[in-house]
């Protein structure tokens, strides 16, 4: 076993995939439950990184194995910066217009 | 499923449970920074399960971007906005049982499914890195079959940042 | 020449196009120039086709082209010169040509002068379209397109709340009769399957006018009446006169043209048009007869007491047009149309003259005139000469005309109009002659009126002495002197004898006739020149009779009665059912929606995560239907 490319230690495939289904699901409740929009937004990065593990694992599995999963989640880190750097502003263009980081004070479209 | 008790399956349960433990300590704390601050336990946890997974690079940017970056990020926003913000105790609203039932449905589900799948076992000397260090060939293969996504990625951190400097800048009008 | 007869109308049709294109600001003299030399071309082509008609009697023709086809049946558009077309193109443009003229001077200065002509345009081609319309359809069409223009001109000082009143009621009322028309048509259509005149009449006259729900007499019989109650309306026929009147609210050049000559005696024409359905249904003629006669002695007994001079005119067309309409009705085809013609030249100079008088003086009234004679020769001996050819004395046009008329009555053997014909006709020379006499005669009633009369300009002396000339020596057209040459012209139409006959001339006759004018002229010199016998006195003692002529036999009172009551009695009912029948369910369904949109409402929180929450429950459930529906998951 060596860190350079050599025989991996068989962790086995259904761990790791419920691994990333548990963390996903914390992630989602988060997403819907909590009122905190910051809290929200680290919901969803939860979600992310659980699809992060799960395109890990599978880039190990098929019939030809290749780097392609982990070169994956690597570009979905990078729409994830992405995605926070926004969020993060929306927040802090909206907390000064409203004075509240909550996400039930987001009700412009309310009837 | 045949249990081997060796390290790194050890090593791989604690930072699973770490990892869990993370994420529901997060949910569960009140004050807003110690939920940006426990997300960043479930950065680590998943950036040690990636180095058990043999993917050193997407555990090291893991660290560097999540960890490094977009924790502390969070920790400015929180800083910048209401920073004693505490989160209302959790109650059994329509909304939230709907969602929270769901959620562990889905989980059940998810681990059904999960467990009901014939999962092919990982060859023990695969070499994914074809002989080089997994970043050199990480990079070769980002910049020989994945150039084009490469640039349009990086096109997209570019309008993200032009984005976020342009919402974040105060204006005139609103003052 | 024949195959050009399409200029005639197309021709104002171009003034028409060009006067809209001008504008509403286009110089008076221009408009009205360009007017009188397009309707003078159309008049020459008129007399162009009129006399190569008459040289070459056989070369009648129908023009058409292929416009509908429908299922086994096809309609066609076109035009169709006979001898009546002929005839009527060269009245119609000759009279619009004289008024165009008259109107430069009449209208003069009037804000919407260019506007006028634009309608008068319109008015001309429409009418002559109408005239050489080769089926029933096409003139349908252009029937309601006269009668559209009768409405803008009748209106056309529409700021005169009786005006618009006045276009308002001629446009009903003429449609009350236009739907007996349509019914017409459709029904001749359903039973003959054509609208070609020649079709439908061939079907006619041999029996083949069939539908199953009625025999083939009854539907002729039916469908002519129908027929006629258009031409009733058109031509102000009892009891659809009472617009014509009312009509004169229009300018005088418009009363003159529409109203005297050409629109109003489309209802002859098309009398005259379908007069084979007509003869094929003895009982169609004898309601003609009969409608004309009452409306020729109903109009003369209401002009007698009228004080506007152009209302008295315009009673007297509804009389005259009574007249044609009898004279068709008897039988005497070719006479109605001969007095057709007369009429419209000495009706239209009574009318310009009328309109020369009135735009002398300012005023319709009969008894704010008089004297008039002196400042305005011309008038005065035009407006004789008309009021002698109405009144039919020797040898004016309009002996010629209503003597053959009543000549025919008599002749064919109807007694009683003969005397409705005769009284009539006294009626009509005395109350001509009293108005001749009120405007013309004695001593000014009003001097601050009188002070400022004078004759009109060129344009409007010229066509009245037209005019007259041609109320003097219209009648010779048809006297033993050319051996009855429009008689023998009309009569080539059919010479199978379907349309009608002629009678020779009974001197007796004429004798009694001029005899019955003369006594009236008598009468109204008595009292309106030398007032030897009191009018005054005279109303008094025959009070009853003197209101109800005054009053018009309370006509538009019994209308206003029995149709204004019944349409609003209808309109009510519709309206109850409307508002609270078919409103309750509009309004239902429109609260449906509100009610609907109220309850939705209160999903739209704007709270994110209540969505996100439902969205996620919906997957839930679309996963359980996949799971335990679809199966092959587990």
């Amino acid at each position: 076993m060596t860190g350079l490319g050599g025989p991996l230690f068989p962790i086995p495939t259904g761990s790791l995939l419920a691994l990333g289904a548990l963390l996903f699901c914390i992630g989602l409740f988060g997403a819907l439950t909590r009122k905190n929009l910051i809290i929200v937004l680290v919901s969803i990065e939860l979600m992310l990184n659980a699809a992060n593990i799960n395109l890990v694992t599978f880039s190990r599995l098929g019939v030809n194995p290749s780097l392609s999963g982990q070169v994956f989640s690597l570009f979905t880190i990078t729409v994830a910066a992405a995605e926070i750097a926004v969020g993060l502003a929306l927040l802090l263009a909206i907390f000064r217009l409203r004075r509240s980081s909550e996400v039930q004070d987001l009700n412009v479209h309310k009837w | 499923m045949n249990f081997v008790w060796n390290g790194p399956m050890i090593a791989f349960y604690v930072l699973a449970l770490s990892v869990l433990g993370a994420g529901i300590l997060m949910l569960s704390v009140r004050k807003v920074v110690y939920m940006a601050l426990s997300i960043g336990g479930v950065f680590i946890g998943a950036a040690g399960i990636y180095i058990l997974l043999g993917a050193e690079f997407v555990a090291v940017a893991q660290i560097l971007i999540y960890v490094g970056a977009i924790t502390i990020l969070m920790m400015f926003a929180i800083m910048l906005t209401n920073h004693k913000a505490e989160e209302e105790p959790f109650r059994w609203t329509v909304r939230n049982a709907t969602a929270a039932v769901g959620s562990v449905l889905l989980a059940l589900v998810l681990l059904a499914v999960i467990r009901s799948t014939t999962w092919p076992v990982q060859s023990a000397n695969l070499n994914l890195n074809g002989g080089n260090s997994n970043p050199v060939a990480i990079g070769l293969v980002m910049f020989k079959q994945y150039a084009f996504p490469f640039e349009l990625v990086s096109l997209v951190l570019i309008v993200g940042l032009v984005g976020a400097v342009i919402l974040a800048q105060e204006r005139k009008e609103e003052e | 020449m024949v195959e050009y007869a399409w200029l005639a109308p197309v021709l104002p049709l171009v003034g028409y196009v060009f006067l809209l294109a001008l504008g509403r600001r286009a110089a008076e003299g221009l408009v009205a120039g360009v007017s009188v030399i397009l309707t003078f071309l159309s008049f020459l082509v008129s007399l162009a086709v009129f006399t190569a008609l008459g040289a070459h009697p056989d070369v009648t023709g129908t023009y058409t082209m292929r416009w509908l086809t429908l299922g086994a049946h096809s309609i066609d558009v076109g035009f169709q010169v006979t001898h009546l077309n002929a005839l009527m193109l060269v009245v119609v443009s000759a009279v619009s040509t004289l008024v165009f003229l008259f109107s430069k001077g009449y209208m003069h200065k009037d804000e919407r002068f260019p506007v006028f002509y634009q309608y008068l345009n319109l008015f001309v081609f429409s009418m002559m379209a109408l005239v050489v319309s080769p089926n029933l359809l096409q003139l349908y069409i252009f029937w309601e397109m006269v009668g559209l223009c009768s409405y803008l001109l009748i209106g056309f000082w529409y700021f005169k709340p009786e005006a618009a009143l006045a276009a308002k009621k001629s446009f009903i009322v003429t449609r009350l009769g236009d739907v007996g028309l349509f019914i017409g048509i459709i029904l001749l259509f359903l039973s003959s399957g054509s609208f070609d005149y020649s079709t439908v009449f061939q079907a006619a006259t041999t029996g083949h006018l069939g539908l199953s729900w009625i025999t083939p007499a009854d539907l002729t019989t039916l469908t002519g009446i129908l027929v006629f109650v258009g031409a009733a309306g058109k031509s102000a026929q009892f009891p659809l006169h009472v617009w014509l009147p009312d009509a004169m609210e229009g300018p005088t050049p418009v009363s003159a043209l529409i109203h005297a000559a050409t629109m109003v005696a489309a209802g002859v024409y098309l009398v005259a048009r379908m007069y084979p359905l007509f003869v094929a249904s003895g009982t169609a003629l004898t309601v003609v007869a009969w409608v004309g006669g009452i409306t020729a002695l109903l109009g003369a007994l209401i002009a007698l007491t009228q004080r506007d001079i152009k209302r008295v005119i315009a009673y007297s067309t509804i009389s005259q047009l009574g007249y044609m309409m009898m004279g068709l009705g008897v039988g005497a085809y070719a006479y109605g149309m001969f007095h057709l013609f007369t009429h419209a030249f000495f009706k239209a100079l009574l009318f310009l003259a009328a309109g020369s008088v009135i735009h002398a003086v300012d005023t319709q009234d009969l008894f704010e005139m008089g004297g008039l004679g002196k400042k305005m020769r011309i008038t005065q001996w035009t407006f004789l000469f008309g009021a002698l050819s109405l009144s039919g004395v020797f040898p004016w046009a309009g002996f010629w005309s209503k003597d053959s008329i009543i000549n025919a009555t008599l002749q064919s053997g109807h007694m009683t109009l003969f005397w409705i014909a005769e009284i009539a006709a006294f009626c009509t020379a005395f109350y001509i002659f009293r108005v001749y006499f009120l405007t013309f005669h004695g001593k000014p009633r009003d001097e601050s009126k009188m002070a400022h009369a004078h004759e009109g300009s060129w344009v409007m002396t010229v066509p009245l002495i037209i005019l007259a000339v041609m109320a003097f020596i219209a009648g010779l057209f048809n006297t033993g002197l050319n051996n009855f040459g429009l008689q023998r012209y009309l009569m080539a139409d059919s010479p199978t004898g379907l349309i009608g006959k002629v009678y020779p001339d009974n001197v007796p006759l004429m004798i009694i006739s001029v005899t019955v004018a003369l006594v009236g002229i008598g009468l109204a010199a008595l009292m309106y020149w030398k007032p030897v016998i009191s009018a005054e006195k005279l109303a008094r003692n025959l009070s009853g009779l003197y209101r109800l002529s005054f009053n018009k036999f309370y006509l538009d009172e019994i209308y206003y009665g029995v149709v204004v009551w019944t349409g609003k009695l209808i309109a009510g009912i519709v309206d109850f059912f409307d508002r609270y029948i078919l409103d309750l369910i509009v309004r239902m369904l429109g609260r449906l929606g509100y009610m609907g949109g109220v309850g939705l409402k209160y999903t739209q929180t704007g709270q994110v995560q209540t969505y996100s929450v439902i969205a996620f429950f919906g997957i839930m459930i679309l996963l359980a239907i996949a799971m335990f529906h679809v199966g092959g998951v587990f």
